[in-house]
């Protein structure tokens, strides 16, 4: 074994708030060697980010570090004076953040950032020579045409392409230790998944030192041959990723573990019970106008919900998911009735909303209730609990003894506590306050709730308590649910039948089981093999895993819309747009092609 | 001797949950020096001048020559009751500006409330319901807003009489725009917020997530505000008054006592100093009071109390 490029010993630091210290970084210790992916995982606050902070000195007050050595190349960072210290950072150590729009100047092109920020960690380069190299990196992280997106600003460029273009900026001053914080965070599933292939083939091919900070270990075991969980600061446990995935020893590690929810092993689909209609989506199209840039009067037409149907029966879980972009949230707001749909019809209980009378649709509207994502804006600031609660009985004339009466029970029922009752929501975790907003909808005795994305705010304690919380009051009241997710295991944990959109259509409905073992879209295969997991995925990212990101909603291919990154578009999806096709088992696929073999042969 | 302490603050912070936002605030504000002193000063002036003109034997308006430019109390020469001295036809300075006051504290109080009312409920409605109605109502405050305040009242007051009403009618007109703007700008922002959504998830009308639910939010903020405005339609008012279109002679207002103690500011510089510093202790005081007002209610959204 080579002399490792990177020691950190006894690092400690400590935060100083009002004469009391608390300490983050807890006595750490841990090596890298060169070339090496090292892996850290921990749950949120547990130091992890000022961890990555401390290692390149980056800590200000209220933090300090207060003990430890950072032995990069030989030197310890800790004591290295500051001009000593602005050749190593930025240079021979990178780094990657999670927002990295925040970290690029809106103002100027992408390329010309980069190559400054080149040129002032290595002054020797020339311009021209830097430029050349700043392109040369872009295609190496596959940016299209490097030439000309080299000019483009930051507001250019999608989410994913931001992404390369900050993994461009960490690499190009050929470092040997790339720092990567939570990179695919903010990312979709399937461009958060090339990000992790590229720079798994990177750091074959530089030879760059990785390390790879994560909340969650499937994420992390991608790309990491070792990995130290973190826990309040210590690092607890440390080792192969393989082994601490198989046979963890520390309890904390098995609770991050079992945290982790599972996709192929040992699930349990939901089995969906038979029932009247409730929700009957009939063909819904719903397409936005906006300005074209640049032109007095003409307009682009963003087609967001592109004929959607399905059907929600009494007591089901009905899933959506779909990755940013595909339309989930148009056509929540269709649901919800917050928006009416261009063409189509949305039937509630067998009666079209757009007839209904504005008397009658008030009427409705306590049957069916939508849960939003945010649980800080959701709410009414300056309002107590228990009012907030009895806000739905008042607007649908109960009188005030009676909603105060249900509110309280409400409020028991979704595990509020009742000395609450009184209180501003502020200061309230996530966690409280979704389950303020499921008992507004809980009052009213709803037939259909719809969650969208209601759960991604919370952390995996919390998610699992209001998932047991929602089958409860599913057993109680009969509820159905319409969970609106990007998460594929909350919604194989949930949902009976699952639509997956792509680009304002269902490209394959399907029942779970269905969906997740024998899907026939290339889509849903692709969304399956991007999703990070311990487990055997049955989808290998070699054969399933998509390359670009989708279209613009605003000039869509002609023909099937997936087929620009379909792995096995042939000449006639140039021509026809496929329809839902009805396939064994009630289950539909947009798809032209009948793909028995494929099917067949799912690891 | 601590658990005493403990037991003493515990059932204090259950009661304070129990309290409404708004009583919260007003708490807060009320143990703020700043606050306290300007609400000392602004009570003790108010109480005064509505007080004083009353019981007291001296009229504000009857001439007296044989007391002509007496000055004020510690200066050589005063008699007494002339605390603060008298004007060149021998009134009562004190008695003046108190009087003065009154007119002031009225009129800028009418004024603040009258725009408070009409700018926010019409810029609500903008902000909130967007569209044509939004587009109207915007372009009548750019049409008010090119109008200048002066030309206005020159114009109004000039063709009418200046009376209270019509006075506090200039200042309104002039002033509602601004808190249309306000009251729209923030409106909108708040319109496609998650509560308002979840409000109409549940059924509410428009009129109920408005009044109920984007006017606490919106309102506020700009109620503060305009307890500062006070102090500027008072300052207003006394323009007015100096450029003779304000309540008019005989009776007593800063503006016109003001204008017509100029010509004797070299001799008798009390005549127009004293309203002149009447005036800065009551606005002072309303400052106070307004700024103390919002770091109160911006402490208790902020969750500190």
């Amino acid at each position: 074994m080579s002399d490792p490029i990177l020691a950190v010993s006894n690092l400690g630091v400590d935060l100083q708030r009002e004469g009391r210290i608390k300490r983050i970084v807890d006595n750490v210790s841990f090596a890298l060697q060169p070339g090496e992916v090292l892996g850290l995982v921990g749950e949120a606050g547990s130091g992890k980010s000022v961890l990555a902070r401390a290692l390149v000195r980056a800590i200000a007050p209220p933090l300090e570090i207060v003990s430890g050595k950072v032995v990069f190349e030989g030197r310890d960072i800790l004591s290295l004076d500051p001009r000593a210290l602005a050749r190593v950072r930025g240079n021979r150590i990178g780094f990657i953040g999670a927002n990295p729009m925040g970290s690029l100047d809106p103002r100027l092109p992408i390329g010309q950032q980069i190559v400054e920020k080149l040129r002032s960690v290595q002054p020797e380069i020339g311009r021209a020579e830097a430029r050349d190299r700043v392109l040369d990196f872009f295609g190496r992280v596959r940016i299209p045409s490097p030439s000309a997106r080299f000019h483009e600003a930051p507001f250019q460029f999608s989410g994913g392409m931001m992404q390369r273009v900050m993994i461009v900026d960490a690499l190009v001053s050929d470092p040997s230790l790339v720092i990567a914080d939570n990179i695919t965070q903010p990312l979709d599933v399937t461009v958060a998944a090339q990000i992790i292939r590229l720079i798994d083939g990177l750091r074959q091919s530089l030879n760059t030192a990785f390390l790879f900070i994560s909340s969650s270990l499937p994420v992390v075991a991608q790309l990491a041959e070792r990995t130290l969980v973190m826990q309040r600061g210590q690092i607890v446990e440390q080792g192969l990723t393989s082994e601490l995935a198989a046979n963890p020893r520390q309890p904390y590690t098995r609770t991050l573990l079992s945290r982790i929810p599972p996709i192929w092993k040992d699930v349990m689909a939901p089995t969906a019970t038979d029932g009247e209609a409730v929700l009957k989506v009939d063909n819904v199209v719903r397409t936005y106008f906006v300005r074209r840039r640049g032109s007095f009067n003409a307009y682009n037409q963003v087609q967001a919900v592109r004929g959607v149907s399905f059907t929600v029966k009494a007591g089901e879980n009905f899933g959506i998911v779909g990755e940013s972009g595909c339309g989930k949230s148009t056509l929540t707001r269709l649901l919800a009735w917050l928006e009416q749909p261009d063409g189509g019809r949305i039937a509630f209980l067998g009666k079209d909303l757009s007839h209904l009378s504005a008397h009658s649709l008030t009427e409705m509207r306590k049957s069916f209730q939508l849960l939003l994502q945010d649980p800080y804006g959701s709410l009414p600031a300056g309002m107590p609990l228990l009012r907030m609660i009895e806000e739905p009985l008042l607007i649908h004339g109960f009188d005030r003894a009676e909603a105060a009466r249900r509110a309280q029970e409400a409020m028991i029922e979704v595990g509020l506590d009742a000395e609450l009752a009184h209180r501003l929501p502020v200061g309230l975790s996530a966690g409280q306050r979704q389950r303020i907003n499921i008992a507004r909808a809980l009052v009213l005795r709803p037939r259909l709730l719809i969650l969208d994305e209601t759960l991604s705010a919370l952390d995996q304690v919390e998610q699992a308590e209001l998932l047991d919380l929602f089958n409860r009051l599913q057993a109680t009241y009969g509820f159905s649910y319409v969970f609106i997710s990007h998460d594929l295991a909350l919604v194989r944990r949930m949902c009976h039948r699952i639509a997956v959109m792509y680009l304002g259509r269902i490209v394959e409905l399907a029942d779970n089981t269905t969906l997740f073992e024998q899907p026939h879209h290339p889509y849903t295969r692709a969304l399956l093999s991007a999703m990070p997991t311990l487990e055997h995925n049955h989808f290998p990212h070699t054969r399933y895993l998509l390359d670009g990101e989708p279209p613009s909603p605003i000039d869509l291919p002609l023909g099937c819309s997936f087929r620009s990154r379909c792995p096995r578009a042939e000449n006639d999806c140039q021509k026809t747009d496929p329809p839902l096709l009805a396939l064994a088992g009630g289950n539909y696929a947009a798809c032209l092609h009948r793909h028995e073999k494929e099917t067949a042969d799912v690891e | 001797m601590s658990d005493i302490v403990q037991q003493g603050a515990a059932p204090r912070t259950v009661a304070r949950r129990g309290l409404t936002p708004t009583r919260r605030m007003l708490q807060i504000a009320v143990g703020r020096m700043d606050f306290r002193i300007g609400f000392v000063g602004f009570v003790l002036l108010v109480g005064l001048s509505f007080l004083l003109p009353l019981i007291s034997p001296i009229d504000p308006i009857k001439i007296a020559y044989s007391s002509k430019l007496l000055p004020p109390f510690p200066a050589e020469g005063w008699r007494w009751p002339y605390l603060l001295g008298t004007d060149q036809l021998g009134r009562d300075v004190l008695m003046r500006c108190l009087v003065g006051l009154r007119y002031s504290l009225l009129i800028g109080l009418t004024t603040v409330i009258l725009m408070f009312i009409v700018g926010c409920s019409l810029g609500l409605y903008a902000g909130f319901r967007g569209g044509w109605v939004d587009a109207v109502i915007m372009r009548l405050t750019d049409a008010q807003l090119s109008i200048p305040m002066i030309i206005l009242a020159i114009t109004i007051l000039g063709v009418s009489r200046p009376t209270v009403p019509a006075i506090i009618l200039v200042l309104g007109l002039s002033g509602w725009p601004l808190y249309a703007r306000v009251a729209r700008s923030v409106a909108l922002g708040e319109r496609n917020r998650g509560y308002v959504l979840g409000e109409r998830v549940l059924g509410a009308s428009d009129l109920r997530i408005m009044v109920l639910f984007v006017a606490p939010v919106v309102l506020p903020p700009i109620a503060f505000v305009a307890v500062l405005d006070i102090a500027r339609m008072m300052i207003f008012e006394s323009i007015l008054g100096f450029l003779g279109l304000g309540v008019q002679p005989p009776t007593p207002t800063f503006g016109n006592v003001i204008a017509d103690a100029r010509k004797y500011l070299l001799n008798a510089w009390w005549i127009a100093t004293m309203p002149g510093l009447f005036m800065l202790v009551s606005l002072t005081c309303l400052n106070l009071m307004g700024s103390a007002l919002e770091r109160a209610r911006n402490a208790v959204l902020r969750g500190e109390a």
